[in-house]
């Protein structure tokens, strides 16, 4: 093995293997370093109980960016994404919301709650189609410098202008109000149905610490409206084989393309000569040297575990402390020996193939978030539930089942007194009484579970806090703001480092733009020096 | 009186005598106009009067602190000529911990850090701090509230200029602040308080700024942003105080009699109930008496869903503003107790005797997390049993308020949310009622345990009291929530920030307009600088 390249990764991520990916096209020898025995960091598939394939963290993907699948021609590696097909959101009064990607079924189904509703419905997707052909382009753009009089970065605030006023009144009106208001005072402006306002601002919170209510969380619900997938907006799927299988896909294109991936290689330290990166020190001691290294884990890690303060500016430091974590949300696995049995419409069928929300009221939703605010995991939490193996069925033995719950919220600080380690089970239990509620069948077909903390994400995964998108998505922490307020443009303070992870823009989910735009910006530095 | 319309003198009618409509009417008198202010309470002010609520005793009956009002404006409306007094307090809060502990700030930073070294070294170095980085960001901020916002679609020469001044500015600031005010804009106030200071009493005093008469808790996001517009006109770090000899009715007072003085004419008891418009301009008005008054142009100091979808026949609108202005959110969530008192309470966190410390505005809400949960009451439906309170003893500076060795205690309350659980707010606040009033005396209790055997009468003022009463919609103290998407160029609405209306020769001049944040005169200001531009064409 050789210990010199042109560029070292660190973490083998999905960010990670994309940014490597593109840097190797583009000629590098590149070097990946991941910490654990598998590859894909949160986007990762793990055989927990023999013969069910977990989709340990990440579940559902939507946002992975067309060019990349593209350039990387992905599905010859064996990408296939299998279409999740609506959302199922039962009710403790018996009733439920089911709206599916069948206009037709979901307009009768919304009608049948309140006509009027039925018909913003559409109005509504039509809007946020609109505020998505202007927010888009956003996501495969580095964040210009607003603080600069330089040409370049101007124009890059023009053509955001442009694309602004270049939008109907109406759109503007929408667009500004998506941007600032909350999810639950931008929908109260749409719809009548409390179940239906209640499981769309869902989407606003994922990540956050903040509560539907809180300014802010509109912007997210447009998430779901971007999710593109063969083209087809609005479309969610998994991968077969589990998640892990798109990062196996990157992994496969890059080593393709000449990466050397090495996994169980933790690093302690980045190595650093008169102010430039020169290489990574790995945990046994060994040492690898490269001309560039690209960090793909998050800047906390990156500048205060693996460099010493003393290389770095005083307010950058500082800047990276402030920058906000504070993981909110959980995860709970099964092995499920049958399908759960929803009160509301018994047996098994079509709703059980698409994601099963527990968010049956906006003020179910506030009070998970109240819990949370001082410090305790939710008593009643939000529960996104999704059972792959019903789309899937080469991830469990025939007749049995895996089910994900993503659980919100579960803070990384509890109050004081309470630690996870102490929690942990009475935090699974929670999540299984709740699902009971609606599904009392549950206790009695679970084989194994497997509950995730905030403090196991951070632990096992590396994301500080347990934040699943490497920091907040918190207005004052998207765009020219992330990670550091004047290095959004994924160069650090020191030269030949860079970041290419989550907390750079655009920010968490399995998009791949960071480690894309990262790898461009990176090789037109190489390029610049040259 | 001349058949108004034909006399050239009765061309502009100003709804409302509240402080931002005289100071339009000031300003247009200035011109060479006669505008005629109609005012339907029996004495001008609007949310800024006094009131003798109890024999012998007066009291700011709202507001009970000025913004302050913009500078500008008191120099050229010349305020202290007109018989006003200012009477501002070294102390400017004192905040009270139910452990026996107060921290006091005063308007010398230096005074309040050795304050606040009793609590923290550490917190006294940032405190200074903070308020550099404030003072240098809210004059930046001062200057854009200053401005009318400019035409998104098709910026004007004079559009472009101003942005062009107020991006210089920003520019001025250099790179780290720069940045900190686009990163402090979107925060929660608690955030922004905890990144400088670790004393919980002095974080929950500053980030109190953050939520005053907003429908936000110190957690919710953006509510940074209400510290920032609120510091623009007072870089106080927590707020100065600044009262008026005779209470805010003074204010008001003085401003009317400088606006007669430049040529306006002021009627009381006189309530416009609704505003004529023919081919889609306004033509006049129609008072509760009948009467109808014509005019060239109409300005209403009264809140936008009010002015637009009560006094006006909505019909003449767009649906499609009509239904965005039916969006634009206005949540009340203050209300307001005024006591008259036998003496001065005596509070245990301060030694006895010593009232120096209580001239300012007295701050109860000692942690971050007790402004929180008082909030989390709120978005349920119910008003705080433990509240937030902000008051005053106006009477320590001001004898002239209550008799002799009494005194007048002015306590704001929040969170009083004004639409209760239930469908029918009216009788749950009438049956609310002394139960709210019951909370205030009892929290205060805590602080001062001898004030409840001291009042002599309370005055109780719920939300839907300052709907009612004072025409304030949905009881929101500000003419509507100070938010991200309800600020600058999207107050009270995206392309209608420019105090113009739909309806040709409608303007709107109250505080639902921009910078439209407390008693500062600043929307009214605005307002007169953009009507005059469209009166002179």
């Amino acid at each position: 093995m050789a210990n010199s390249y042109d560029v070292i990764v660190i973490g083998g991520g999905h960010n990670g293997l994309v940014n490597a990916a593109y840097l190797a096209r583009a000629g590098k020898k590149v070097l990946v370093l991941e910490r654990r025995h598998v590859l894909g960091g949160a986007a990762c598939t793990e055989e927990i109980v023999p013969g069910f394939k977990f989709s340990v963290c990440s579940y559902v993907v939507s946002l992975l960016r067309p060019e990349i699948i593209r350039d990387l021609d992905l599905p010859r590696h064996g990408l296939e994404i299998l279409p999740l097909d609506g959302t199922f959101t039962p009710m403790p009064t018996g009733d439920y919301l089911w709206r599916v990607n069948d206009h037709g079924k979901t307009h009768r189904e919304i009608a049948r709650h309140s006509r009027v509703d039925a018909e913003a419905y559409d109005e509504f997707g039509k809007a946020m189609q609109a505020m998505c052909r202007f927010v888009k382009p956003i996501l495969s753009m580095v964040p210009p410098d607003p603080t600069t009089l330089n040409p370049r970065e101007l124009m890059k605030l023009l053509f955001i202008g442009r694309r602004f006023q270049a939008m109907s009144s109406y759109d503007q009106y929408n667009q500004v109000q998506l941007m600032t208001m909350s999810a639950v005072d931008f929908l109260d402006q749409w719809f009548e149905t409390d179940v239906l306002k209640a499981t769309m601002s869902a989407s606003g919170i994922i990540g956050t610490f903040l509560g539907v209510r809180s300014p802010g969380t509109a912007y997210v619900l447009l998430h779901h409206y971007m999710g593109e997938i063969d083209g087809a907006f609005r479309a969610w799927g998994f991968a077969r084989g589990g998640t892990g299988a798109i990062s196996n896909a990157i992994a496969d294109a890059a080593r393709e393309a000449g990466v050397e991936i090495r996994t169980q290689s933790a690093i302690s330290q980045i190595i650093i000569k008169n102010g430039k990166a020169r290489g990574v020190v790995l945990a046994h001691g060994d040492e690898v040297y490269a001309d560039v290294i690209s960090s793909s884990v998050d800047p906390r890690l990156t500048f205060t575990k693996f460099i010493e303060a003393q290389h770095l500016p005083g307010d950058f430091l500082e800047d990276v402390n402030r920058f906000k974590f504070r993981g909110s949300s959980g995860k709970l696995n099964m092995a499920l020996d049958g399908l759960p049995n929803f009160k509301c419409m018994p047996g098994p069928g079509a709703h059980l193939r698409g994601a099963i929300s527990i968010s049956p009221s906006v003020e179910y939703m506030e009070r998970a978030y109240d819990d949370a605010k001082y410090g305790n995991f939710s008593r009643r939490p939000y529960i996104d539930i999704v059972i792959p193996s019903l789309t899937d069925p080469s991830v469990a033995p025939p007749g049995k089942h895996v089910m994900s719950c993503f659980v919100q919220y579960a803070p990384y600080k509890l109050r004081p007194g309470l630690n996870w380690d102490d929690q942990k089970e009475a935090f699974g239990d929670t999540v299984v009484n709740t699902i009971a509620e609606y599904a009392p069948n549950i206790k009695d077909i679970i084989i194994q579970r497997q509950v995730i903390t905030p403090l196991d994400l951070e632990r096992e995964w590396g994301l500080t806090e347990g934040n699943i998108f490497q920091g907040e998505l918190s207005l004052e922490q998207l765009f020219f703001l992330r990670p550091v307020p004047g290095w959004a443009q994924y160069r650090t303070p020191i030269k030949n480092l860079y970041m290419c992870g989550s907390a750079t823009h655009p920010g968490g989910g399995i998009m791949g733009a960071n480690g894309r735009l990262a790898a461009l910006e990176i090789l037109k530095d190489i390029k610049g020096a040259a | 009186m001349a058949a108004p319309g034909h006399n050239k003198s009765r061309d502009v009618v100003i709804i409302g005598g509240g402080h931002n409509g005289l100071v339009t009417a000031f300003y247009l008198a200035k011109a060479g106009y006669k505008p005629l202010v109609l005012e339907r309470s029996s004495q001008v002010g609007g949310a800024a009067v006094t009131d003798e609520f109890h024999p012998g005793f007066r009291c700011s009956t709202l507001a009970h602190t000025a913004g302050p009002i913009q500078p500008q404006i008191v120099r050229d409306l010349q305020l202290e000529k007109h018989g006003l007094k200012w009477i501002t307090p070294e102390v400017c809060v004192t905040a009270l911990s139910p452990h026996g502990r107060a921290l006091s700030l005063y308007q010398d930073g230096a005074r309040s850090a050795q304050e606040i070294a009793a609590f923290s070294p550490r917190d006294a170095t940032k405190y200074l701090e903070f308020q550099h980085s404030l003072g240098k960001i809210s004059k930046v901020i001062a200057e854009a509230l200053a401005t009318t916002p400019p035409d998104i679609d098709h910026p004007s020469r004079g559009d472009l200029w101003s942005m062009l001044q107020t991006g210089r500015a920003i520019r001025r600031l250099g790179k780290r602040d720069m940045f900190r005010l686009l990163r402090w804009g979107p925060m929660a106030v608690a955030d922004l308080a905890a990144e400088y200071f670790e004393t919980e009493l002095l974080r929950a005093v500053i980030a109190a700024r953050g939520v005053f008469g907003t429908f936000l808790g110190p957690w919710s996001a953006g509510s940074a942003l209400v510290l920032l517009i609120r510091a623009a006109g007072d870089p106080h770090p927590a707020g100065s105080a600044s009262f008026a000899a005779g209470g805010m009715g003074a204010v008001t007072q003085a401003m009317a009699s400088a606006a007669k003085a430049a040529g306006a004419e002021i009627r009381t008891g006189a309530e416009v109930i609704g505003i004529r418009i023919r081919n889609e301009a306004a033509t006049g008005v129609l008072l509760s008496t009948g009467e109808e008054i014509q005019a060239k142009a109409v300005i209403s100091n009264a809140d936008p869903k009010r002015t637009l979808l009560k006094l006006t026949d909505p019909t003449h609108l767009s649906p499609d503003f009509v239904q965005k202005l039916q969006h634009y959110r206005g949540h009340g969530t203050v209300a307001k107790v005024n006591l008259a008192l036998a003496g001065l309470p005596k509070f245990t966190a301060l030694n006895n005797g010593d009232a120096s410390a209580l001239k300012g505005r007295i701050h109860i809400g000692d942690e971050i997390d007790y402004l929180e949960r008082a909030f989390d009451e709120s978005k349920y439906g119910n008003f705080s049993r433990r509240p937030y309170l902000e008051a005053t003893i106006p009477s320590l500076i001001d004898p002239t308020l209550a008799p002799e060795g009494k005194h007048v205690m002015s306590i704001y309350m929040q969170y009083a949310p004004y639409q209760l659980k239930g469908d029918w707010p009216k009788c749950d606040w009438e049956e609310q009622r002394n139960a709210l009033g019951q909370s205030v005396v009892q929290t205060l209790a805590q602080y001062a345990p001898n004030l409840p055997e001291l009042i002599l009468t309370h005055q109780i003022i719920t939300p839907l009291d300052l709907e009612e009463k004072y025409g304030l919609t949905g009881g929101q103290i500000f003419h509507g929530d100070l938010a991200l998407d309800q600020f600058f160029t999207m107050r009270p609405l995206l392309d209608w920030a420019r105090y113009r209306t739909p309806i040709q020769n409608l303007y709107l001049c109250g505080s639902g307009t921009h910078p439209g944040a407390g008693l500062t005169g600043g929307s009214g200001a605005n307002a007169a600088r953009e009507i005059l531009k469209n009166l002179k064409k």
